[in-house]
């Protein structure tokens, strides 16, 4: 019975004290969502300029025949416009934009890879741009999940939105057609990141009208 | 009815018009242009096209879009709200994240065409509108005025639930600018510039844009006009720089007025050359012998006799206190070095002082004095005597020695004494010279007999020189001296008189006889020729020479001239007159009128000839 009690009060005292770590971890929701939203705002600043350059030279080909309705994440079901998006819950939209995040995590390990071998005169441009592509959206999935962990158990749910090309193409064309479809692709739905994330950052900070 | 059906029937009209007017002119309408579509808050969004020819024929302009993934068309809901040739979609109508597929379509009476179709999505066409309520205060600190800009957010965009995202954009410049300074001022709505000018016009613009989308238009200019203002260190170096100019200011006139005076400070005036009789106006006027003759001064170079100079002589007379003098050369020696102190203060009046050995005072005022005047033996005499007076006249050892010129004022018998150190010393050294001398030139010269000299200085000279032949007193001095003291010797002196000077300097003597009683010896020499002034020696010591074939002089042995003195000196000690002296003597003319110093000042002086 003592033996009992004493383990019980252990794991509580346990408990609480992971509680309140949890809780008072040194990084405030603001400022993770401050540090969010400028990743994200980097990420379509980068997806924008990556789609100018590979613009420069070539005309978007084969627009007409893809559609970004043919994009790999459309399935998913997002607000398309403001008084939607301002009546999703913040943990909501957290969960759309960390799935959206998700979604992209293939497709942009595959440009990274065709960017090196691309027949265009910006490859190294568009390499470059591409890796750090990479990079934001790796470091901006880790702090999502962290804001995710933050918010609590409910934002927990993820969609899946699998990607299931491994390769843009055989020929030049295809591959240049096929790089720009995925990037138009990308640049849309990190848009659309940004933006929740950007209301969820205004929506969490009430004590700083000036922000928002 | 649908968009779909809708060109048909406006085909076949078109169609019609066209088979049935073949030539009135009129014509479908040009293809139209979608010029841009913005969304000024990502909710809504317009259209603006440009049209085409209207083909002469009222032309209808018509707008269908169509979204993607979807095949159906839609028309434009609202051709008003945004203006002419503009379709306004409103937030029903707006769906973000996706493409529209938009085009326009004019048509009139000939028919229709249709425009290139755009793709647009909305997200990627906003432009807010421009910032409001822009307001520019002019505030201030500790460094001056500077301006704060305070707006307001365009209305449409919704920031507060972070749909929209602004940052600001600010630009200022002076109203007479023309390059704008652009200041980024972020997500917030004011601004403070600094650094303007104070005094001026300024003119301030704001312009907004999205996080990503396009800026938006600039605000109207707000004009504000900054305050004068004068810092306060400005203030203090515009008094500095005040107070300095008026102290150069005053500076300047003050040396402006006292320019002379300055003159004569920093640049003392170079004395120039005067001379009198000088006139400019002569010179100028070109007749140089109207000037010249103007130089000259009357009555100079004096012409007159020189029998007016030369009242006065001495008169000098053999005394046995000579002899006695003379054989004493220890006590001349010492006199003479006691007279030798004082120093030579001859400044020109060619006194007879230092070299003179003529008119030496002897010490014993009354007595010797004459007799020092009698010898009238240049130096000799005066040192003879003063070496002979030396125990009878306290005076010599004392080195009492009084300059010439009173010695001169008053002629004949006076007590006249001579300072001259180096009279002394030369009649100290004359005195054996005397004794060295005229021994030796009697006896180097002695066959020769003919030396004779007398040295006296210049004034003295003049006035009271005695002329008389050396041979005698010098043989009898020789005869004397080696025997020392007690060899009684009568000098024989001859004395001259100086008759004239003629212009040459030439004292012209002419032998005296002497009232006590003229030495027999000297008596040889009553007819004697004049003595002709040789040279006048540095030591105020005229040189005499005889004149005509006898090369007679006088050298100035006993001078401070060391050439001419040491051998004589040593030959004293000796007793044995120098063979340098003999030497000089055997070839006086030459020899000592090279050895020859100018007496005193090295020229004539006329003032005593002509007083």
């Amino acid at each position: 019975m003592a033996r009992r009690s004493q383990s019980t009060r252990l794991h509580l005292a346990v408990t609480i004290l992971m509680c309140a770590f949890v809780s008072t971890d040194g990084v405030d929701m603001n400022d993770l969502l401050e540090r969010a939203s400028q990743l994200s705002d980097k990420l379509h600043s980068l997806s924008t300029s990556l789609t100018n350059d590979l613009d420069s030279h070539f005309p978007p080909i084969g627009g007409k025949m893809m559609r970004p309705s043919m994009c790999h994440t459309s399935s998913l079901q997002i607000p398309n416009d403001k008084d939607q998006a301002l009546r999703v819950p913040e943990n909501e939209l957290l969960s759309l934009a960390r799935s959206l995040l998700l979604a992209w995590s293939d497709p942009l390990a595959l440009l990274s890879t065709e960017s090196t071998t691309l027949p265009h005169p910006e490859r190294s441009n568009i390499n470059s741009k591409t890796k750090e592509l990479q990079d934001h959206t790796n470091s901006l999935g880790a702090g999502l999940e962290r804001l995710a962990f933050k918010m609590g158990p409910s934002s927990e749910a993820l969609s899946s939105l699998p990607f299931y090309n491994n390769n843009l193409g055989q020929d030049k064309i295809s591959r240049l057609a096929n790089f720009h479809f995925l990037l138009s692709c990308f640049r849309r739905d990190s848009h659309k990141i940004d933006s929740f994330l950007k209301v969820l950052r205004c929506r969490a900070a009430k004590m700083r009208p000036e922000m928002c | 009815m649908g968009i779909s059906s809708g060109p048909k029937p406006f085909l076949t009209v078109g169609v019609l018009f066209i088979l049935l007017s073949p030539a009135t002119g009129f014509s479908a309408p040009g293809r139209p242009r979608v010029i841009n579509c913005r969304s000024p808050e990502k909710e809504t969004f317009t259209c603006w096209w440009e049209p085409g020819d209207d083909g002469g024929l009222p032309t209808t302009y018509a707008l269908y879009y169509r979204l993607e993934g979807s095949e159906t068309i839609y028309e434009c809901p609202d051709y008003k709200t945004a203006g002419e040739n503009s379709c306004f979609f409103s937030k029903n109508d707006t769906s973000l994240w996706v493409d529209y597929n938009i085009s326009v379509v004019a048509s009139n009476d000939m028919g229709k065409s249709v425009s290139e179709p755009v793709e647009v999505d909305v997200v990627y066409i906003v432009q807010p509108n421009t910032p409001e309520s822009v307001m520019v205060s002019v505030l201030e600190d500790n460094h001056g005025p500077y301006l704060r800009v305070d707006w307001e957010k365009p209305q449409s965009a919704d920031t507060r639930s972070g749909w929209i995202t602004l940052v600001y954009q600010l630009r200022v410049k002076q109203a007479k600018d023309e390059t704008w300074e652009e200041y980024d001022a972020g997500m917030q709505k004011y601004y403070n510039v600094f650094s303007l000018h104070s005094g001026k016009e300024y003119m301030v613009q704001v312009r907004c844009k999205p996080d990503h989308g396009f800026w938006s238009e600039w605000t109207t200019p707000v004009y504000i006009q900054m305050p004068d203002y004068m810092p306060k260190e400005r203030s203090m170096w515009i008094m500095v720089a005040v107070i300095s100019a008026f102290l150069i200011l005053l500076f300047g006139w003050t040396m402006n007025v006292k320019q002379n005076s300055v003159k004569h400070c920093l640049l003392p005036p170079v004395p120039g050359p005067k001379i009198q009789g000088f006139d400019q106006q002569l010179l100028k006027n070109g007749k140089s012998e109207e000037m010249f003759n103007a130089l000259v001064i009357p009555g100079f170079p004096p012409t007159s006799t020189y029998e007016d100079l030369l009242v006065e002589y001495l008169e000098v007379y053999d005394d046995e206190k000579r002899e006695l003098v003379l054989n004493e050369k220890n006590l001349i020696e010492g006199s003479m070095k006691s007279k030798s102190t004082s120093s030579d203060n001859d400044s020109g009046r060619g006194s007879c002082d230092s070299r003179t050995l003529l008119m030496e005072k002897c010490v014993d005022e009354s007595g010797t004095e004459q007799e020092l005047s009698q010898y009238g033996e240049a130096s000799w005499a005066s040192s003879d005597s003063e070496g002979r007076d030396n125990p009878a006249s306290p005076g010599l050892e004392d080195g009492k020695v009084q300059m010439w010129p009173s010695v001169l004022s008053s002629p004949q018998s006076h007590n006249f004494q001579q300072q001259h150190p180096g009279g002394l010393r030369a009649s100290h050294h004359s005195v054996p010279e005397i004794s060295c001398v005229s021994p030796q030139v009697q006896t180097c010269c002695g066959q020769q007999d003919q030396l004779e000299g007398f040295q006296f200085s210049k004034p003295g000279l003049y006035r009271y020189a005695q002329m008389y032949s050396m041979d005698t007193i010098e043989c009898k001095h020789v005869a004397q001296e080696p025997q020392s003291q007690s060899q009684s010797q009568s000098l024989s002196a001859e004395y001259v008189e100086v008759q004239t000077v003629n212009q040459e300097n030439v004292l012209l003597v002419t032998p005296l006889s002497n009232p006590e009683g003229p030495n027999p010896e000297l008596s040889d020499f009553s007819g004697e020729d004049y003595s002709k002034v040789r040279d006048v020696t540095s030591d105020n010591v005229l040189l005499l020479q005889r004149d005509l074939s006898v090369s007679q002089f006088v050298g100035d042995y006993c001078q401070d001239q060391i050439g001419q003195v040491d051998p004589c000196f040593l030959q004293q000690q000796q007793q044995e007159q120098t063979c340098k002296l003999n030497a000089h003597l055997h070839h006086p003319a030459s020899t000592l009128q090279e050895d020859m110093r100018l007496a005193g000042n090295g020229y004539v002086d006329t003032t005593m000839m002509m007083s």
